[in-house]
C-alpha cells in the first residue's frame, strides 16, 4: 500500500442552480506530496466537499484538472476513496459485508477477502461486531466501519469529507486518534476536509484554509507539531491559534459589503 | 411483543379473539334476519345454506380446482406485471426526461379501472386465458410501476455514490445497491401492485372465464344459487387475505426487520 501524489491544476467549479450559476471553487492549486495528510478547513458552503468530490472523481470541475502520480483522473476510481460525512455503510449488509463490499466489486477471490476484512475488522477494533448490523451500531462504530471499508481496498488516497462531523465530542476525538495511528501506520495520502479548526491542526500536517464562496486557498499553514499528537499538543494549540485568525479574518471579509464594479 | 409462557400456548392467538367475536356476531345477526322471513330464502340465503353450499363445491373438487386455476392465472400475470414494472420504473427513474415525460400518463392509466378493459382484451384475445392474463397485467402494470419508481427514488445518492466510488457501475450497481437499498419499499411496492392484479382477475374472471373463482360466484348468478354467489364471494375473501397476510406482509415485516426498521421481536 503506497500513496500516490496529487497536483490540482486552477480546479474550479460552477453550478447551475435555480437561483442562477453560483461559482463554488475557483482557480485552487495544490500539490500533495505521497503519504502526506493534508487537512482543508473553511467555513461552511467554500465548496470544499466539492472539492474532495472533484479528486475522488464523482464530479468533474469546470476549470482545471488533478492528477495522481502525473495522471489526469477521469471519473471515480477505488484508487482514491471517500468516508463520508454519514458514513453511508449499507444497511442492508452486516459489518463484515460492508467491508468486503468494494473487494467484491473488484473481484478479490473468497479466500483472500476474508483474510483481508478480518485484518481491517481488527484494525478498527470490530472484532466482537463483525455480524452485527448496521442498525446495531452507535455512529462512531459506523464510521469505523466506513474507515475499514476504505482502508481495506489500500487506496492511493483517502478522501475524508467531515467523517466525524455528526459524532459527539468524545466520539469524535477519539476517532480523530484512530485516524492518526492508522495513518502512521499505512502513510497513505489523506485529504481530509473538515469546518472544525481544531480537528483541522490535530490531524493535518499542512492544513488548507479555504475562503467563502468562491471557494480559494487564502493560506497554507505547516503543521510540524509531534505526533501522535492531541488537542493539547502545545504546537497543536498555536496552530488552531493561527488558523482561527485567518478564518476570522476571512469571515469578516466576506461579511463586508462588496463593491459592485 | 407479547410472548405466552411457552410458545405452543393458546396465548398466541389472543390477538384473534376480537376478529373472531366479530365474525360469530355477523353470522348471529345474519342468522337472525333469515329467521325474520323477510325476504324469500332464494334471495336471502341462510348461513348454513352458504356452508352446506361450499361443502359441496368442495366435495365435487370444483372448488379446489377454481381455487388452483385463478391462483395460476394470478400468479403469471403478476409475475409479469413485476418484470414490465420493473423495467418501466427503472427506465423512468433512470432518464429523468423519459420518467417526466410518461409519469402523468402512467399515473392517469393507475386510476384507470381494470374491468373497463374488458371489451378490448375480448376483441383482442377472445375469451380465452390470454385475455384474462392481459386484464390481469394491465390492471396491476402501472400501478406496479408507479410504486416501483418511487421505491427506486428512495434510495439516498450518497449508496449509489459510495458504491460507484468502490468501483461499482452498471448492474453490479443496481443489483447490489439500488434493490437491497430499496428492499422494503419494493416489498410493499409489490404488495400494492397483487391486490391490483388481484381485483383484476377475479373482476375478468366474474365476466368472462369458464374456471376459477369468479367464474364460480357468476355460474350461482346464472342458477340463482344465492348460496354459491355468497360461498364465493367469502372464498374470493379469505384467499385475498390469506395471500395478503400470508405472504406480503410477513416479507414486508422480515425486510424491514432486518433494516432495523421495526423493532426485533
Amino acid at each position: 500500500m503506497k500513496g500516490a501524489a496529487l497536483k490540482l491544476v486552477m480546479v474550479g467549479k460552477r453550478f447551475n442552480g435555480k437561483a442562477g450559476p453560483t461559482e463554488a471553487l475557483r482557480d485552487i492549486n495544490l500539490q500533495i506530496s505521497e503519504g502526506e495528510f493534508v487537512t482543508i478547513v473553511g467555513p461552511s458552503g467554500c465548496g470544499k466537499s466539492t472539492l474532495l468530490n472533484i479528486v475522488a472523481g464523482l464530479e468533474t470541475p469546470t476549470t482545471g484538472w488533478v492528477e495522481m502520480d502525473g495522471r489526469r483522473i477521469h471519473g471515480p476510481g477505488a484508487d482514491r476513496i471517500v468516508v463520508f460525512q454519514d458514513g453511508a455503510v449499507f444497511p442492508w449488509l452486516d459489518v463484515q459485508g460492508n467491508i468486503q463490499f468494494g473487494l467484491r466489486v473488484a473481484g478479490v477471490p473468497r479466500s483472500q477477502r476474508e483474510a483481508r476484512v478480518d485484518e481491517y475488522i481488527r484494525m478498527v477494533q470490530l472484532e466482537k461486531f463483525a455480524h452485527a448490523r448496521i442498525h446495531e451500531l452507535s455512529g462512531g462504530m459506523r464510521q469505523r466501519v466506513a474507515l475499514a471499508r476504505a482502508l481495506v481496498l489500500r487506496p492511493s488516497v483517502l478522501l475524508m469529507d467531515e467523517p466525524f462531523a455528526a459524532l459527539d465530542v468524545q466520539i469524535r476525538e477519539e476517532m480523530q486518534s484512530v485516524v492518526q495511528d492508522l495513518w502512521l501506520r499505512s502513510k497513505t495520502t489523506t485529504l481530509f476536509v473538515t469546518h472544525d479548526v481544531r480537528e483541522a491542526a490535530v490531524l493535518g500536517g499542512r492544513i488548507v484554509v479555504l475562503s467563502h464562496r468562491p471557494g480559494t486557498v487564502s493560506a497554507v499553514l505547516t503543521n510540524n507539531a509531534p505526533r501522535p499528537r492531541t488537542l493539547e499538543t502545545p504546537e497543536v494549540v498555536e496552530q488552531i491559534r493561527r488558523s482561527n485568525e485567518i478564518l476570522k479574518a476571512e469571515v469578516q471579509w466576506s461579511n463586508q459589503p462588496k463593491i459592485q464594479l | 411483543m407479547m410472548r405466552g409462557r411457552e410458545p405452543g400456548s393458546l396465548a398466541r392467538f389472543r390477538h384473534l379473539v376480537p376478529m373472531v367475536l366479530v365474525a360469530v356476531a355477523f353470522v348471529g345477526i345474519w342468522e337472525l334476519i333469515v329467521r325474520l322471513q323477510i325476504w324469500p330464502r332464494y334471495l336471502f340465503p341462510s348461513p348454513v345454506d352458504v356452508a352446506s353450499s361450499l361443502y359441496d363445491l368442495w366435495t365435487q373438487a370444483v372448488l379446489l380446482r377454481a381455487i388452483g386455476a385463478t391462483l395460476a392465472r394470478l400468479g403469471v400475470g403478476f409475475l409479469i406485471s413485476l418484470v414490465l414494472g420493473a423495467i418501466l420504473a427503472f427506465l423512468m427513474v433512470h432518464f429523468q426526461t423519459f420518467g417526466k415525460g410518461i409519469q402523468p400518463y402512467v399515473l392517469g392509466l393507475q386510476t384507470f379501472p381494470s374491468i373497463a378493459w374488458v371489451p378490448l382484451a375480448l376483441i383482442w384475445f377472445g375469451f380465452s386465458e390470454a385475455a384474462l392474463l392481459f386484464v390481469t397485467i394491465i390492471g396491476s402494470l402501472f400501478a406496479v410501476t408507479v410504486s416501483f419508481a418511487d421505491a427506486l427514488r428512495t434510495v439516498p445518492p450518497v449508496y449509489l455514490k459510495a458504491a460507484r466510488n468502490m468501483g461499482s457501475d452498471g448492474m453490479d450497481l443496481i443489483l447490489r445497491v439500488t434493490v437491497p437499498a430499496a428492499l422494503p419499499h419494493l416489498i410493499s411496492a409489490a404488495k400494492i401492485g397483487w391486490s391490483f392484479a388481484w381485483r383484476s382477475l377475479i373482476g375478468a374472471e366474474v365476466i368472462f372465464a369458464t374456471v376459477g373463482l369468479g367464474f364460480l360466484v357468476n355460474q350461482g348468478r346464472d342458477a340463482l344459487l344465492l348460496p354459491q354467489v355468497m360461498g364465493m364471494m367469502v372464498v374470493i375473501l379469505l384467499v385475498g387475505v390469506l395471500v395478503d397476510r400470508g405472504i406480503f406482509s410477513r416479507t414486508q415485516e422480515w425486510a424491514s426487520r432486518r433494516r432495523g426498521l421495526l423493532p426485533s421481536g
